[in-house]
């Protein structure tokens, strides 16, 4: 079993969140930040069965690194790196996860998440044409880094590594989970542009209203044709404005008006009924609480509980499962004087 | 094909995967040294003519000779591996197929939940010819449960997960990324799931059935949310546009030029006052309910502030002083920023001499300058077939004459 130091801002947090779910001892010396959910939303998502600390003297955590596996450090820039001193500590795996890296022009700027998705090419591509682009609600660019982080220090350790540092940038990282953005502007010499929610080069995709909510349709080619029996307009199938994905993206609106007509008057329910027995790619767009009530995910023991002081709550599991075994519920642990810790 | 230097060597990998979750995932093992074996069918990588340009384009520029080696998107995601091409339909490629994963430590496969199953090489099937081996499963919706069978691609997936509504202008009008955000989800979790079923196996010395989910990994990256939908005493979370719950200012303002952005926040005090320094916004002193409280009034400032200046030319402004800012990206800005270049970020190891995305993981003896380009379709159907399983070239030939080995779609 690892023994798991983690420090900083939620990238670590995640991080630590997947040490607990494959059995370490974790330590979280977190430092709150403005978040998109409330504190007690972070911490029973990132924090559950962690040992929680609050200690600022970097001498005490260099001690505290000193007697661990794996240290993940996640603050905001190189000098905040420095002023900790964490390249310098030793003997263990530490993984220091910063907005920029550890060099470079920038390696100081300052960055909130929305700024790093402006520069890691996403916001560009985000919303409407002829409007503002749009910013990831989330904490997408954080946990994409702490899991990567988990991975990085995982195969330190799968090696038998035990002293080594290794360096995350959160926008080589938001980089690096670029679809065809850059590939596309080498190969193709377009700037990839912002559509809504029309993927653009797979038509139709779009999101379209129902008479109860909206569902997101992503009809690649060979779905084409269950998409008219799904519209219930088989004639579309031989229509020669939309016999190939090029014709259908030449006539992209007049395709969308016939996708939001056939589709407005019906519910949510018909058209997952239909969604199914036309085997189309077809997506409801699901409320938080819906998605807390979906009995898929409850079927398939998605949820563990954390127990809260006085109520518990349901909390996702990662996305994988090894050997077919749910894990167990978990507790928030108060935030404990560090002394008691470092006793122990 | 020797792997590259890394921490996995010595891990041998069947990759079955397509599309972008799953070869995301096994590039990152690539780049990690584990030695990469790529099985294809034949026609896997599409057919001898494409109907249209794929949406990377041709890594070969405007046309291709070789399409099915060429479509850009596909490209970017094979580094570092090589390519046996068998036809898994004729009995002799499904027993090379099983001769290849009774010595792989790690299968992925990103198919549908019914096609391993459908065609008996499911964990099941090869849990008995290997013990040891990790069978790792990324379905859309996971191998149970009522949705388990629906066609998924990551931006159904997104709609389910929670996310496009939270995402967008306004609770009336919101938006779907359009952007697949469920796969690079899924993707990185898969490294982190993997790298914890080798861990987990050094334990145990058994092999397991690693199962995920797209549909899980968005839901779960909106954990906090689903958390506080449950808790009464907290406001239930909400489409905020380009707003944030606990941050004022934050957005995104028009620059100077044609559809030229920025994005800004000031997350404390310190940021904001800076901000109050040179920009006329409000009050220096206001806590951020009272900047929550004149949200449109300090956007009106920043955008007219903004407009004077370029996006690059903000952006340092508002550094300079402190403040998170930073221009909103177009694929030629990514790859101009001197950030990124001065750190090495975009490689180029590949054919026509086209950057490619780095690796994030920057782990001491992990060389980009090692990093081989994509494999042509069966490039390695010998080497494979030699090196992990003893087949002389007679066996080789008789395979290539029998149609079980291919490097080139059928006609």
């Amino acid at each position: 079993m690892d023994r798991v130091l983690e420090v900083g801002g939620c990238a670590a947090g995640y991080a630590g969140r997947l040490f607990v779910h494959a059995g370490g001892d974790v330590v979280s010396n977190a430092v709150a930040a403005p978040a998109w959910a409330s504190d007690l939303g972070m911490d029973a998502f990132l924090h559950a069965d962690k040992r929680r600390i609050e200690v600022q003297d970097p001498a005490l955590l260099a001690e505290l690194a000193e007697h661990c596996d794996v240290v993940i450090v996640h603050v905001e820039n190189a000098q905040a790196a420095q002023a900790l001193g964490v390249m310098e500590w030793q003997g263990c795996v530490r993984v220091v996860i910063t907005s920029f890296g550890l060099s470079g022009p920038k390696k100081d700027w300052r960055a909130t998440p929305n700024v790093l998705l402006a520069m890691g090419g996403y916001t560009h591509l985000m919303g409407d044409a002829d409007r503002a682009p749009l910013t990831l609600p989330g904490h997408y660019a954080e946990f994409q880094a702490g899991a990567l982080a988990y991975a990085a220090a995982n195969a330190a350790r799968f090696c038998g590594e035990n002293d080594v540092l290794i360096e995350i940038s959160i926008l080589e990282t938001l980089m690096t989970l670029s679809q065809f953005t850059t590939v596309r502007w080498h190969c193709a010499g377009e700037v990839r542009g912002r559509h809504g929610s029309d993927f653009w080069y797979v038509e139709p995709s779009e999101l379209y209203a129902c008479a109860d909510g909206w569902i997101y349709v992503n009809i690649v080619p060979q779905f084409w044709d269950p998409f008219t029996v799904f519209l219930d307009r088989p004639e579309l199938a031989m229509d020669e404005r939309f016999t190939t994905n090029d014709l259908r993206m030449q006539n992209r609106r007049v395709l969308h008006e016939i996708g939001r007509k056939a589709v407005a008057d019906l519910t949510i329910d018909e058209l997952a009924a239909r969604a199914e027995s036309c085997r189309v790619p077809v997506g409801i767009v699901r409320s938080l609480q819906e998605v807390l009530d979906e009995p898929h995910l409850g079927e398939r023991s998605f949820w563990y509980q954390v127990e809260l002081e006085e109520r518990s709550v349901k909390v996702p599991r990662p996305n994988y499962r090894i050997g077919g075994m749910p894990g167990p519920d978990r507790q928030l642990f108060p935030v404990e004087y560090p002394k008691r810790k470092l006793q122990s | 094909m020797t792997p590259v230097s890394g921490p996995l060597n010595g891990v041998k990998i069947l990759d079955l995967t397509h599309v972008w979750a799953g070869p995301l995932a096994v590039r990152f093992l690539a780049d990690l040294g584990a030695e990469v074996v790529r099985v294809e069918a034949p026609d896997g990588r599409g057919p001898l003519v494409f109907p249209s340009t794929p949406l990377g384009g041709w890594i070969s520029g405007p046309s291709s000779d070789e399409p099915w080696n060429d479509n850009a998107l596909f490209v970017k995601l094979m580094r570092n591996r090589s390519s046996v091409s068998l036809d898994l339909k004729t009995e002799a490629g499904r027993r090379v197929f099983l001769q290849l994963a009774s010595c792989a430590d790690v299968l992925v496969e990103n198919f549908s939940a019914r096609v391993m199953p459908g065609f008996g090489l499911d964990y099941e099937a090869l849990k008995p010819i290997n013990p040891n081996l990790l069978y790792v499963s990324m379905p859309g919706f996971g191998q149970s449960g009522p949705l388990c069978n629906r066609v998924a691609f990551g931006p159904t997936v997104e709609a389910f997960s929670g996310f496009t509504q939270m995402m967008g202008y306004s609770a009336d009008e919101p938006r779907n990324t359009a952007m697949a955000l469920m796969d690079p989800v899924s993707g990185t979790n898969a490294v982190a799931a993997i790298l914890t079923g080798l861990r987990q196996r050094e334990v145990t010395g058994e092999g397991a059935m690693i199962e995920m989910s797209l549909h899980e990994g968005g839901v779960g990256y909106n954990g906090p949310w689903l958390v506080d939908t449950q808790l009464d005493e907290i406001p239930a979370p909400s489409c905020l546009g380009n707003r944030h719950p606990q941050i004022a200012p934050h957005g995104v303002y028009a620059c100077a030029g044609e559809d030229q952005w920025i994005a800004l926040a000031c997350p404390d005090d310190g940021q904001w006052r800076s901000l109050c320094e040179f920009v006329d916004v409000g009050d220096a002193e206001w806590s951020v309910a009272k900047r929550m409280d004149h949200h449109d009034e300090i956007d009106d400032a920043i955008s007219a502030w903004v407009l004077q200046y370029s996006k690059e030319e903000a952006a340092a402004r508002l550094q300079l002083a402190g403040i998170s800012a930073g221009p909103v990206n177009s694929a030629p800005d990514m790859i101009a920023d001197d950030q990124v270049a001065d750190r090495g970020y975009f490689a180029r190891y590949e054919r026509y001499d086209v950057p490619m995305p780095g690796n994030p993981l920057r782990i001491p003896g992990l060389d980009p300058s090692e990093w081989r380009r994509s494999p042509r379709l069966g490039e390695h159907n010998r080497e494979v077939l030699k090196d992990w399983l003893d087949y002389s070239d007679g066996q080789i030939d008789a395979l290539e004459n029998d149609g079980v080995l291919a490097d080139r779609p059928p006609a």
